[in-house]
């Protein structure tokens, strides 16, 4: 027993001791200089410029290589391709080159992509364009509804908007701040570089596309990874499930579970800035006799339930915000969210949060029946 | 404000430095501490800023009228009343719920018609902490081990230091008293490279290390029912490395910009997983509350000069009050008990002669039953701790191939490796006695670098919530 105690005060943080006095003894003693405090040594003064300039010269050096790349098209530099997919643009210049107008539109994000307008057509004998992007928010359309006017004036629109639980509301996407069209419409309220930009901007997320943008650029080309039939629809689409994505869809899935188990999404901020361009394009839409249909987009069953078992209150508020609106708006609701509402299969999805073609024309044969005539 | 966010890093720090130093006077440079370190806090919730400041002038005038009265009745009176306004603040924030929902549910189990209404009830952060460094004041100066300080700034710079303010260490004012009454005139260079270092290791451990575990030790407490004998003591494993790489590299980082700003902040951790008995372990595990329980609770309870069997009750019961101060809950409470039987029982066969002479054996015991402790510890309740540990004894059988393939990624797996060879092998943060060349140096401005890098989306502290 002895050695063992010997030894356990041998492994003691060398370095000055403060021993305490009293009734018993100090057993647990606490060293206030560590054993790199009592080097006696010159050069601390070099050991601590180094430190900090090898800190900030490869964080400098990490920001500016990101700022130069952008990948995420925050900051507007423009010299390579982003590593997210650059379909406003694309889409806008689609919506250009149609010879007639669209009756029906497709807006929405990338969960609405595999929507494809052909098959509207085959069941509404209505002509379609799909001209939902890559995250795409209430600006993206509001800028597509009035480029589809001022491209078609005078012809009849008919709208299916997918939005998610938060209702499109995470502000305008730089691409179409940058886009010609894009800013006419937005009457300059572009984004600018912030700060928490420069937080992403020096992260490992950024980084990481930035050195695939470069690798793609160098030893392939700088091409989008997309390609687009003239009516928006993805050109070679997942068309059904394939068994080789079954683990990734499952790893997928439990991600996400595990995400929402860990940080439940909380009631969104109703702050009515944040629903500004939804609600000035419910306004522009009606002001043009239309009247959208407005579908919340498929969640995963597990995922799902998961959500409910937390209570779900972005949906109960984003809910109750749509009910509030109908006081003002013409406009008709589709819930997609439960897929069992509209025979939706659970192994159909490319991932847990996007439905692949054949649920997505499962959804879209819903969505036609319960549209309330708006399609028509 | 996280010290792992760029806000604190690169919008508080500079500018608290620059202050700190450039107010060469002690009363202002106190003042300017006190008020950023009052900004800091209030930047979580300004609404439980008074809530502090009151326990802050509790014990300021406590230990004064303690030091002007030599009347032993009165003392005690001045004692007992400091210690039930701490404690009632701390009960109520920290406890009413708990024991609410305690009550509900022991009166539905026995039938009886109690409901009382559920408390939602925040808990100011760090409340634990500051109330322990106030309170271990004023027992000190009932105790007459320190004089108290008349001068106010020097004792709100005491409880505010924002450094240990929101998750230790717990200082002393004997820790500091010396520190506020002459404050360092100006920042060496030696002060500087030992804080930079500090900081980057606490950077390093918390972003790189404990960050990284985080997802894959979620992600196994999760499916807690679906583990098998290897997937749980992974869980088990990974969970006690975030634990420790999570706390430790905080404690770093509170030390790193204590010698920053001129102060020198006692170790909190000595390579507990080194330990070769469960009494060292606490002599290395949080050290600063382990000592302020041993000092505070165990000793006055009679500590082991009464025989063995009182000597097992007070540890039991020291450890059960340690366990509940971690949190408001029955996870907590039996992780306590746990504690205790087993410095309870390893006190007895001491005293028996019982203890293996073996180094190796008793590291490797003394790990696993720490290793399962913080099952409990960190389980959401008792019936998934229950589940993991049979799991761990075997009760859950073998883990099927799809369950090992999903549960323990190869990264994961290498990275518990890794830590495990390291933390039983490798020296720690205060042990390391580099000499300071450039190259050093730029090898820590790099790791902090890549560490930053990874604040994107930080996780706050798992000692926040305590």
């Amino acid at each position: 027993m002895a050695t063992i105690r010997k030894s356990v005060e041998s492994l003691a943080t060398p370095g000055i001791l403060r021993r305490r006095t009293g009734a018993e003894a100090e057993k647990l003693e606490r060293p206030l200089e560590p054993g790199v405090a009592s080097v006696q040594a010159i050069g601390y003064g070099r050991f601590a410029l180094a430190t900090v300039g090898a800190c900030l010269a490869l964080l400098v050096a990490t920001l500016l290589m990101n700022v130069l790349v952008d990948p995420f098209a925050i900051a507007g530099t423009g010299l390579l391709p982003t590593a997210v997919e650059a379909d406003r643009t694309v889409k806008l210049d689609l919506i250009r080159k149609l010879e007639r107008s669209p009756d029906i539109v497709i807006l929405g994000s990338s969960r609405a992509r595999q929507g494809e307008p052909s098959f509207l057509t085959q069941l509404t004998g209505e002509t379609a364009f799909n001209a939902a992007v890559t995250g795409g928010t209430a600006a993206d359309a509001w800028v597509t509804a009035r480029y589809v006017n001022d491209r078609f004036p005078r012809k009849p629109h008919h709208y299916i908007w997918f939005v998610d639980a938060g209702i499109a509301t995470k502000g305008i996407n730089p691409q179409l701040a940058e886009d010609p069209r894009g800013k006419r419409y937005l009457a300059g309220k572009g984004v600018s570089f912030t700060l928490a930009d420069v937080g992403t901007y020096i992260g490992p997320q950024a980084s990481l596309a930035s050195w695939r943008v470069l690798k793609k650029c160098l030893l392939h080309s700088c091409k989008a990874r997309l390609r687009y039939l003239p009516d928006g629809a993805i050109a070679r689409p997942t068309l059904r499930y394939l068994p080789e994505h079954a683990a990734s869809l499952q790893n997928s899935i439990s991600r996400l579970v595990d995400a929402v188990r860990a940080h439940p999404p909380r009631k969104p901020n109703t702050n009515p800035a944040r629903y500004r361009f939804f609600e000035r394009t419910l306004a522009f839409m009606n002001a043009h006799g239309i009247r959208p249909v407005i579908v919340l987009n498929p969640i995963h069953p597990k995922v799902l339930a998961v959500l409910r078992k937390h209570g779900f209150a972005q949906r109960r508020a984003s809910l109750a915000y749509l009910h509030a609106l109908h006081r003002r708006y013409d406009f008709v609701v589709v819930d997609g969210e439960d897929i069992s509402r509209w025979g939706g299969s659970p192994q159909q999805f490319t991932n847990a949060t996007h439905i692949n073609r054949r649920n997505m024309r499962r959804l879209l044969r819903y969505v036609v029946a319960h549209s309330d005539g708006a399609l028509r | 404000m996280l010290f792992n966010s760029y806000l604190f890093l690169f919008g508080f720090l500079p500018p608290v430095l620059v202050g700190c130093w450039a107010l060469r006077q002690k009363n202002l440079r106190l003042a300017f501490l006190t008020l950023s370190s009052w900004f800091f806090y209030a930047w979580w919730d300004w609404r439980f800023l008074p809530l502090m400041l009151s326990t802050t002038m509790v014990d300021y005038v406590a230990a004064l009228a303690l030091q002007h009265t030599d009347d032993e009745r009165r003392r005690r009176l001045l004692l007992i009343g400091s210690l039930s306004i701490n404690l009632s603040l701390l009960g109520y924030f920290k406890y009413a719920g708990f024991f609410v929902g305690s009550l509900n549910g022991i009166g539905r189990a026995l039938g009886a018609p109690v409901d009382l209404p559920d408390l939602h009830i925040l808990l100011p952060i760090g409340i634990s902490f500051y109330t322990f460094n106030s309170m271990s004041y004023t027992i000190d100066v009932f105790r007459r081990r320190v004089t108290p300080t008349k001068h106010l700034l020097e004792y709100t710079t005491f409880v505010a230091l924002f450094p240990h303010l929101i998750a230790g260490p717990i200082v002393r004012f004997t820790d500091l008293a010396e520190q506020l009454r002459r404050p360092r005139p100006s920042l060496t260079s030696k002060a500087a490279s030992v804080g930079l270092f500090f900081l980057a290791c606490g950077l390093t451990k918390k972003l790189l290390i404990a960050d990284q575990l985080n997802p894959y030790v979620d992600r196994l407490f999760a499916h807690s029912g679906d583990l098998g004998f290897l997937t749980s003591w992974a869980a088990a494993f990974g969970y006690s490395l975030q634990l420790y790489f999570d706390f430790s590299g905080y404690s770093d980082m509170a030390v790193g910009l204590a010698w920053l700003i001129g102060f020198r902040f006692p170790q909190n951790f000595n390579s507990p997983f080194k330990a070769q008995n469960i009494s060292d372990f606490w002599r290395r595990w949080h050290m600063s509350l382990s000592a302020w329980f041993r000092d505070y609770l165990f000793i006055p309870l009679g500590g082991s000069r009464r025989g063995p069997a009182r000597t097992t009750i007070n540890l039991v019961l020291t450890m059960f009050l340690a366990g509940l101060w971690h949190g408001a809950a029955w996870t907590f409470v039996v992780w306590g008990l746990f504690h205790g039987v087993l410095l309870g029982t390893h006190g007895l066969l001491r005293k028996l002669g019982l203890t293996p002479s073996s180094v190796f054996f008793n590291r490797a015991v003394t790990f696993l039953f720490v290793v399962a402790a913080f099952v409990i510890f960190r389980a959401p309740d008792l019936g998934t701790a229950g589940t993991i540990l049979s799991s761990m004894l075997g009760f859950g059988g073998l883990d099927h191939a799809g369950a090992l393939h999903t549960f323990l990624p190869a990264r994961f797996l290498i990275l518990l490796g890794a830590l495990l060879v390291f933390v039983h092998a490798a020296p720690n943060t205060w042990q390391i006695r580099a000499r300071p060349r450039i190259v050093y140096g730029l090898a820590t401005g790099t790791a902090a670098a890549i560490a930053i890098m990874t604040i994107a989306s930080p996780h706050p502290f798992i000692y926040f919530q305590f």
